[in-house]
């Protein structure tokens, strides 16, 4: 169960917003969903839309530019999930 | 690799970035200086496993649907894993690395921070800096604010549990709270001021122990 949130097709207003600009934000085609939506760990800071650019701001800083290059980027995310035993 | 990041497989400089990536997670203050990674590669990977640890505690908080089919399942989380440990000692000194070293990242995340801390609900200010204190404690980082006002104890649980055992959230961490009146704003905002000192610990830490 765990915190509410609310995905695109219930989402208005500012959240809608932000859902519509992170959904246009450029990404590799292996970071969009399957299902064609928002991505889900953007739908899980729906609880507060005006922290969402902030978060993924950030995100892009990180994973969108080096030294490390993406298969390394990707080795240190998934080892950090693992160790936090999360499916993320 | 992932599943079993404790084993010695992969290139030397793989090896480095679990390890680095291991020692932010679970004990920052044990961050070194590795051959494989230069001061560049080594900010990142601490800041890109600080910042991941983000993501997976608000993913558990609020457990929403997987995007993605999984060819390889991980194995089920066990929420009997202990909590990781708190720092033995504060962390003293300045950074020996920054993170003004990736400009942009610096700018983007001290706004997070600022958007986090510096606002009075649905978390009070001193609910905030209270939050701030004991994850800076847990983590072995500088605090920057003195506690104000009485604590909260299912507040301090649930910003432990957020910190050191992510794995540990579900419904029963949030109870306690409900029970006293804490709607899902108030708890996720409560759960994110958390895991976004535990970022900043986590880098301040681990960049100061790289010595």
């Amino acid at each position: 169960m765990g915190l509410g949130y609310v995905a695109y097709p219930q989402s208005t207003g500012a959240l809608r917003e932000t859902y519509d600009r992170m959904l246009a934000r450029p990404m590799p085609p292996a970071y969009r969903p399957q299902h064609g939506g928002v991505a889900g760990i953007v739908t899980a800071h729906a609880l507060d839309p005006v922290l969402i650019p902030k978060v993924f701001g950030t995100s892009t800083t990180l994973n969108g530019a080096g030294p490390l290059t993406w298969p390394e980027r990707e080795l240190v995310n998934a080892t950090t999930s693992r160790l936090n035993q999360c499916f993320y | 690799m992932i599943a079993r990041p404790r084993e010695p497989k992969g290139s030397p400089r793989q090896r480095a970035l679990i390890e680095v990536a291991t020692l932010v997670t679970e004990q920052p203050w044990r961050v070194e200086r590795v051959a494989e990674l230069d001061d560049d590669a080594l900010v990142h990977t601490v800041a890109l496993s600080a910042y991941f640890g983000h993501l997976n505690r608000i993913a558990d908080a609020v457990a929403v649907p997987l995007d993605f089919e999984v060819r390889h399942v991980p194995p089920a989380t066990d929420p009997n894993v202990p909590a990781l440990a708190h720092a033995p000692t504060p962390s003293t000194g300045e950074p020996a690395l920054s993170l003004e070293g990736r400009p942009a990242t610096a700018t983007a995340f001290g706004a997070w921070y600022e958007y986090v801390f510096d606002r009075d609900a649905p978390l009070s200010r001193a609910e905030r800096s209270q939050i701030m204190g004991w994850v800076a404690d847990w983590l072995g980082a500088p605090r920057y604010a003195d506690d104000d006002g009485v604590a909260e104890p299912e507040l301090r649980r649930l910003a432990e549990l957020v910190t050191l055992a992510p794995w540990q959230l579900s419904d029963a961490a949030f109870a306690p709270l409900r029970a006293g009146g804490w709607d899902d704003e108030k708890l996720f905002d409560a759960v994110v001021t958390a895991s976004t000192a535990g970022v900043a610990s986590r880098i301040h830490v681990a960049l100061t122990a790289i010595g």
